[in-house]
């Protein structure tokens, strides 16, 4: 029981990280690679406040998650000048820098030896340390993410987003400040990450850099891709396939060294097929 | 059409899990006839599945030894090895895997210390005993009552040798190149603490770890002239990148090294003239000894070539005979069984003799070497 | 001691295997206006060859070298007919390709580790032991002194097809605009694949080169693509001339990067110039707007 309800946390977790990246690539086309770098941040902080300084973990999650939305401010200004492939160029290059300063920053981070003992949630004298009662946690996180996203693209702001993606230019002449807009969704994005990116720390109760790097990042828009663009129920279920199809291959029985190496292989020809025969994902509604 | 598609691949997703909890939780090793269960994590992809691949045999090896005399106490060795990615997250799934779906009560792993780090809380709350043949973190150290190590803390090696450089050697500035991960850390700052509380100074240069170009690195080293360069690296390779391209630039300095370059004899004596002299410590190896040798020759036997990385795969073989000798000495349950291994004494393995002490670290600790000649030699001031 | 010599080495010798890459990388995107982030499994592919072929056969090394570079022209033509060529005809966009073109070098470095293992080998015991050069102080070995002469001679032999061969022109036709060039009636699609085929084949050399220099790892290639698409955006997105240039740029910041800053860095300073100039000069140096 506990590995499914072990499974159930990680596909939660996933599941706000993949809908938090689909606000911004699947309903504005912004393809990011930089999400991981974003639920590090939200991790790093929550981790190292409720660690070292001890604060209450919800207060430490709101912290992580309004520095992330800061960084998100000043790199969605930045990035709003770049589109289509150079946007991936450029937010893989963040991905690398923010890991590269994860692993350096060495007094506050810990460099490559990582945060052990991060503390389970507590609040009003109610511990989350067990499993179940974790799962119940980011089972509602996932809710209010989900729900919040929901609003987010079914709101005219969600409409103005979507007209973005189509056409930008377009919007732009009926006097919609575009960059804006995207602005904002980004910092959304990115705070909802670092909402997932906290839980992460506290349920593994250990990080460290190798955690956010690049695969971690291409592996959230796998989950998108393989979902389906520009829908709410596409990154859950792509969430719950690519978490649990790992864990179905380690049952099948090939010899553990080539195992391993086969989950990586099967998640790229993934991706291939994807893109070449269904690019719009198993639910999404864009089509790249 | 979509829903189908989408239905499909759920279902089959699902079914294959469930299909294979259930296939596997059906025999859960709680019956006495069965096989006993022994899981072990490594890393097998990813940076550090130079390590994993080989020591992986090692424990088939060892396992697989257990078996042909007669398991333990009659019952056959069931080895169930999951990959931990050297990533906490990955090495969590893995020992929630294992305990969960497999039910063992004993798992040899991680091997990295940040795969040993995650496993700890999860072990414990389970009630499942870890012994980690690599992780060397000063962090686990005490990590809790169901976690030992065979490999010890990379705070011994350090130390030892800051000594040695400072007082035998009149070394004053000492030049680290170091890879940033943690095993390469926890040497470096092991190394620093002992080194400048002794009065010398220490200097580093870390690098990331797919890094295969050190040419502008060394050569800001060289230019600030050090009395000796200390390599502090995760793998062989990284040494052998690093000793070729100060060889090519022409300089030869004075070296220290991490065990793992004295644990691989290929880098040892392919890089003989260039190490020549070079002052390490190693959790030693012992020719010498029957165990030790009887490893080599197997794997040798089986894979056509010597073990690489000889230091770990002694105390990846010890921990499969540390859990069989634990388990036929109180059963197959994972308290009793790390209780015991936080009790083991004078116990004769691979490695030489094993005592592991309270806090879960190994008392032996790193002798110091010295490379002469293509071969690692004791320390003689 | 002055280290300023050798510093100024160490970057000629990495700007030039980022040249190769570089100059390859940006011929393909050329033609086919997208990030080809399989690339970097040519160079993979194209060393693990020579590794294998020279190890495990009779082959002698000239000839192991060229079938290297012919396997990694072969997967080159693979990958072009079987995902790019069919997403193209499809009008699917950039990001498309971007993304089955990631998935494609992830399974290539996949088969790879599966077929070599992870563990880090090398080539240069296949040569006998390097000489070394005094250049001004500094030093390097003659077989880095060859891949600074061929990232020199490859540049040359570009130069010469793209302007002076009916194929080159048709190759700066296509760039230009591939409808037009098809109106003309060149065969775009056998301009592009020929286009793929060579550039994978300029990777592989530079694979097997850093093979022969550092080693080889399943994951050696990805790096050199990251440092491939760097230096294409610095210099110019599918100009040649200009990923040269930008090769060297690359090289040069990073060395003088861990000279003057520091080692760790290293990835921070070569994607910091990335997003610099994706910001200041998105079309690069010789790029046109």
């Amino acid at each position: 029981m506990e590995y499914i309800f072990h499974l159930a946390i990680l596909f939660s977790l996933f599941a706000i990280f993949a809908i938090a990246l689909d606000l911004v690539a699947g309903y504005t086309g912004l393809i990011s690679v930089c999400h991981a770098a974003f639920y590090g941040i939200g991790a790093y902080t929550t981790a190292l406040l409720v660690q070292s300084v001890g604060l209450n973990f919800f207060f430490a999650l709101l912290i992580g998650m309004l520095l992330t939305g800061i960084v998100a401010l000043i790199l969605g200004l930045v990035f709003s000048k770049f589109k289509g492939d150079y946007y991936v160029l450029g937010t893989l290059g963040f991905t690398y820098i923010a890991y590269t300063v994860f692993i350096n920053w060495q007094s506050v981070t810990n460099g490559p030896l990582g945060v052990p003992g991060i503390p389970r949630p507590e609040i009003f004298g109610l511990s989350f340390s067990n499993s179940w009662s974790f799962l119940i946690l980011s089972a509602i996180f996932v809710g209010v993410v989900y729900a919040l996203a929901r609003f987010v693209v079914s709101s005219s702001f969600g409409r103005v987003l979507r007209a973005i993606r189509e056409d930008e230019e377009a919007i732009a002449i009926f006097g919609y400040r575009t960059s804006a807009f995207k602005l904002l969704i980004f910092i959304i994005s990115a705070m909802s990450a670092a909402l997932g990116g906290g839980l992460l720390a506290s349920y593994l109760t250990y990080i460290d850099p190798g955690t956010f790097g690049i695969t971690e990042s291409i592996f959230v828009l796998s989950i998108v891709i393989l979902g389906g663009l520009g829908s709410l129920r596409g990154p859950v279920v792509g969430a719950l396939i690519l978490v649990l199809l790992p864990e179905a291959l380690r049952f099948v029985g090939f010899s553990p060294d080539i195992a391993a190496q086969m989950r990586v292989l099967i998640y790229g020809l993934l991706l291939v097929i994807m893109m070449r025969y269904r690019p719009q994902g198993l639910l999404g509604e864009y089509k790249l | 059409m979509k829903k189908t598609w989408i239905g499909l691949i759920v279902i089959v997703a699902l079914g294959l899990v469930v299909w294979g909890i259930s296939s596997m939780s059906g025999n859960q090793a709680t019956n006495d006839t069965g096989a006993v269960k022994i899981g072990a994590v490594l890393p097998l992809t990813g940076d550090a599945a130079v390590y994993g691949e080989p020591l992986n045999k090692v424990l088939q090896i060892a396992v697989g030894e257990i078996n042909a005399n007669g398991g333990i106490n009659g019952r056959q060795v069931q080895l169930l090895v999951e990959d931990g990615k050297c990533n906490g997250q990955d090495a969590a799934s893995a020992a929630q895997k294992l305990i969960n779906v497999d039910g063992v009560k004993v798992i040899i792993g991680g091997f990295c210390s940040s795969e040993s780090l995650a496993m700890v809380p999860i072990a414990a709350a389970a009630k499942v005993a870890l012994i980690s043949p690599g992780s060397s973190s000063p962090k686990l150290t005490n990590a809790s009552p169901y976690f030992v190590r065979n490999y010890p803390s990379d705070s011994a090696q350090g130390a030892v040798l800051a000594n040695i450089a400072f007082t035998d050697k009149g070394w004053k500035k000492v030049a680290f190149i170091q890879e940033q991960t943690d095993y390469a850390q926890g040497v470096q700052s092991a190394f620093s603490a002992e080194f400048t509380k002794l009065g010398g100074t220490v200097t580093n240069e870390q690098f990331p770890t797919e890094t295969a170009d050190f040419r502008s690195l060394v050569s800001k080293v060289k230019s600030g002239n050090p009395d000796a360069v200390f390599l502090s690296v995760q793998t062989p390779a990284v040494a052998a990148r690093i000793l070729t391209q100060i060889k090519q630039l022409g300089w030869k300095p004075k070296l220290m090294a991490a065990d793992v370059v004295p644990g691989d004899p290929e880098t040892v004596s392919k890089y003989k003239d260039i190490l020549e002299g070079t002052l390490t410590a190693e959790f030693g190896t012992d020719a010498t000894n029957p165990k030790f040798a009887a490893m080599i020759t197997s794997y040798k036997t089986q894979y056509g070539e010597e073990p690489p990385y000889q230091g770990y795969a002694q105390t990846v073989y010890d921990s499969a005979y540390l859990v069989q000798a634990a388990i036929v000495a109180v059963g197959y349950d994972g308290t009793k069984v790390a209780n015991w291994l936080h009790t083991v004494k004078d116990w004769q393995g691979a490695s030489g003799l094993v005592t592991i002490g309270a806090n879960g670290d190994p008392i032996t600790g790193h002798k110091p070497e010295v490379i002469t000649g293509g071969k690692v030699m004791p320390y003689v001031k | 001691m002055d280290i300023l010599p050798q510093i100024i080495l160490n970057s000629l010798i990495a700007g030039s295997l980022y040249a190769l890459a570089a100059m390859s990388f940006n011929l393909i995107y050329g033609v086919s206006r997208s990030f080809n982030l399989a690339h970097g499994v040519f160079a993979t592919v194209a060393a693990y060859a020579v590794l294998f072929l020279a190890f495990h056969t009779a082959i002698p090394l000239p000839l192991t070298i060229t079938l290297g570079i012919l396997m990694a022209v072969l997967l080159g033509y693979l990958l072009e007919r079987s995902i790019f060529r069919p997403l193209r005809l499809r009008k699917a966009s950039n990001l498309v390709l971007l993304i089955a073109s990631l998935g494609a070098s992830i399974v290539v470095e996949a088969l790879i580790a599966i077929f070599f293992s992870s563990q880090f080998q090398t080539l240069s015991s296949l040569l006998p032991p390097f000489g070394t050069l005094h250049i001004l102080g500094g030093t390097l070995t003659d077989l880095q002194a060859f891949i600074i002469i061929c990232s020199v001679v490859v540049l040359g032999v570009f130069w010469l097809v793209l302007s002076y061969t009916r194929f080159g022109k048709a190759v700066r036709a296509v760039s230009d605009d591939e409808e037009v060039a098809k109106i003309v009636g060149i065969n775009t699609n056998a301009i592009i694949g020929i286009v793929f085929m060579i550039g994978a084949g300029v990777m592989g050399l530079a694979g097997i080169l850093a093979g022969f220099d550092t080693g080889l790892e399943p994951h050696m290639g990805f790096i050199l693509l990251l440092g491939a698409a760097i230096a294409a955006v610095v210099g110019g997105v599918g100009n040649v001339y200009g990923a040269f240039l930008g090769a060297f740029i690359l090289g040069f910041a990073e060395n003088f990067g861990v000279f003057f800053v520091s080692g760790e860095w290293k990835y921070a300073i070569a994607f910091g110039v990335l997003i610099l100039f994706l910001l200041f000069r998105p079309q690069g140096i010789l790029g046109k707007k």
